[in-house]
């Protein structure tokens, strides 16, 4: 135990903070990524790039829901399951989609889509098979590659951590307030403490936020107890229960005609006369088990449960109906969820959660990079690193550099992988790990200021072949993209040419000589009063 | 451009706050700040701050609050900006922020 409080605050805030720094940084960098996942998912569909919102599609709606169950009705009458997706401002593109035949042992069989231009009512043909900004989005709190639930519990233990550190953080920063404005630039670990200050301070209600509304999101799996308690089928029995409209009956194999859609949408719109729909949801077909899911928009309201509508599919009965009235505990639970996923905001505070985002993943890589440096610092000359300090200093740069090549990586192998290659989607992912595992691998052989001078040119070409190949790939560029108005598009295209920009200043700001030895221990000393400041 | 007022106020209250410091004021205007020169820049941004978040809040409701959150981090990151790298800027920026300031609430009070 370190010998008073402020000690033992730094002492937890360093070592909570540098255990999970990087998988802390995956998780707020793909997260970040996520506010944009519908951008990303469109960007990745090139064949969607000139598919229009139009001014009459809450009008549109009743007609689409028609024809698409009429369409369904054609070509996937047996299907299991049917889906119809209607267009929205993020996502114009109207889609019909039903589930394809079980493999034998798998409890899903996977969506064959089936787009439509909304404006023209024509059907869109070659869309690529993609994961978008999906796979950034489950890789925020799913990882990749390992079971979701031992995924799930390593995120929520490295959010925890997280809190304690941003807690701690608060309250060994004696001059928050004070320092709140100051960037203190070519200072050695000086400039890095104030980079990690600054990006902390600068958002740290944002931090707070995203933070304990992270682990709100999943509070159900940390602490079931209470669920487990007060129902027989626990966490299970309690959604069933406070969620109506979520409860599933047991399939039957016996046919039934499907209810008459119309009358099932004149219910819906004598229920919610100015609705603005977002997806038809139909389980089990002409069975005598059907059920017509209705959901419509939150819009900016926060709350993330969608209102629903529950339907028996064969006679169109209402079965249930999602709450307008919730109770205090299920407003809190649903408004931190909208409060960390953002799908409430439109495109102003989409923007801010993204710089927000931005300034967590600077204080995490700045906070990890600063405890290497000032371990370098405090070296003697014919000192050698130790392991630990390798080992940090390999993560720092396979971590902080490889995650932004990987994107890149991910992104050119959606324009160059051949469209109808199989199980495309995932490869575009094998593309985004294998960039990193060699990221990591040169990291683990050299990790040197010259190695990160490579790799932030390697990312500044890395994204402007982004630009580039999305150009030479597909019909618009990012000009056309601008002078079209198409901003989803543009912003992508844009937001690499920053980052290349970015990685372009890094890599020249970068010291490549020996500092002169007098610039030495002036850092040396900038470190040690930094140090004694923060104790 | 109510989001443009609710901005322009919250990055009026940050300058404010900024300038209220002695290292900041003296960087901008060469000289020190007294006492009450002091108070008074608090005292504006207390109510520039509160004008922005009221604002914010009674457009939006708990929308407007998440906004305010945002504002705080953009207004936070270019004073940093100005402050760090440009602090000559700062006398120029404050004069177009306030004119922002003026003209979007001439703009909103008349239309």
């Amino acid at each position: 135990m370190k010998e008073n409080f402020f000690r033992s605050m730094t002492w937890m805030h360093t070592w909570v903070g540098l255990l999970v720094c990087w998988l802390l940084y995956l998780i707020f960098y793909a997260g970040t990524l996520s506010f944009f996942r519908d951008e990303i998912t469109l960007w990745n569909q090139p064949a969607l790039h000139n598919v229009q919102t139009t001014d009459t599609r809450i009008a549109q709606q009743k007609s689409q829901i028609i024809a698409g169950v009429k369409y369904l009705q054609n070509v996937a009458a047996d299907s299991q399951r049917w889906g119809i997706y209607l267009p929205t401002q993020r996502e114009p593109q109207l889609n019909y989609a039903y589930e394809k035949p079980r493999p034998e042992g798998k409890r899903f069989g996977g969506w064959q889509e089936h787009n439509i231009d909304p404006s023209t009512g024509q059907t869109i043909a070659q869309t690529r098979e993609t994961k978008g900004g999906n796979f950034f989005y489950r890789l925020h709190f799913d990882l990749h590659y390992i079971d979701v639930l031992t995924a799930r519990w390593i995120v929520c233990l490295a959010s925890l951590f997280m809190l304690v550190a941003l807690i701690s953080g608060i309250v060994i920063h004696k001059r928050i307030f004070k320092d709140m404005f100051s960037f203190r630039a070519n200072k050695g670990s000086r400039s890095w403490l104030d980079g990690h200050n600054v990006s902390s301070v600068l958002a740290l209600p944002f931090h707070l936020m995203i933070t304990y509304t992270g682990l709100i999101t999943l509070i159900f799996m940390l602490f079931p107890y209470p669920a487990m308690t007060a129902y027989e089928d626990g966490v299970r029995g309690l959604f069933n229960d406070v969620l109506p409209t979520n409860v599933r009956s047991k399939s039957s194999p016996e046919s039934a005609p499907l209810a008459n859609i119309e009358g099932i949408l004149d219910h819906v719109y004598t229920n919610w006369p100015d609705a603005d729909l977002t997806q038809i949801s139909i389980r089990d077909p002409n069975k005598a088990s059907a059920t017509i899911t209705v959901r419509a928009s939150t819009g900016t309201m926060l709350r993330d449960q969608t209102p629903t509508l529950l339907f028996n599919g064969v006679d169109g009965s209402l079965i249930a109906k999602s709450a307008t009235e919730l109770t205090n505990t299920e407003v809190f639970y649903d408004s931190m969820t909208a409060l960390h996923t953002g799908r409430l905001a439109n495109p102003l505070l989409r923007w801010l959660y993204f710089l927000c985002g931005i300034a967590g993943c600077v204080m995490i890589a700045s906070g990890c990079i600063m405890w290497a440096k000032r371990i370098r610092e405090r070296m003697k000359k014919q000192q050698t690193a130790s392991f630990g300090l390798k080992l940090v200093e390999g993560l720092n740069l396979a971590t902080l550099m490889g995650l932004p090549l990987a994107t890149c990586a991910f992104f050119i192998a959606n324009r160059l992988l051949p469209i109808n290659v199989a199980e495309r989607a995932d490869k575009e992912i094998l593309a985004f790990f294998l960039t990193w595992l060699a990221v990591a691998l040169f990291a683990l052989f050299k990790r040197a200021t010259a190695q990160w001078i490579q790799l932030a040119w390697l990312n500044a070409v890395a994204c402007i072949a982004v630009v580039l190949i999305n150009a030479l790939t597909t019909d618009g560029n990012i000009i056309s993209y601008l002078l079209n108005g198409q901003w989803a598009l543009f912003s992508v295209d844009f937001l690499c040419i920053i980052f290349a920009g970015l990685f372009v200043i890094q890599a020249k700001k970068i010291p490549t000589r020996a500092q002169p030895k007098a610039q030495r221990q002036s850092s040396r000393r900038a470190a040690k009063t930094n140090l004694q400041e923060q104790q | 451009m109510h989001e443009l007022l609710q901005f322009s106020l919250c990055l009026l209250a940050f300058n404010c706050f900024a300038l209220a410091k002695f290292n900041h004021y003296r960087e901008v205007f060469k000289t020190r700040p007294n006492e009450k020169q002091s108070k008074q820049f608090l005292l504006a941004a207390w109510i520039s701050i509160l004008l922005s978040l009221v604002l914010s809040v009674v457009q939006h409701n708990g929308y407007g609050a998440l906004l305010f959150c945002g504002y705080i981090a953009v207004s936070l990151l270019v004073l940093m900006i100005f402050y760090s790298f440009k602090a000559s800027w700062v006398k120029i920026m404050s004069v177009l922020n306030i004119t922002v300031i003026m003209l979007s609430g001439l703009f909103l009070s008349v239309f």
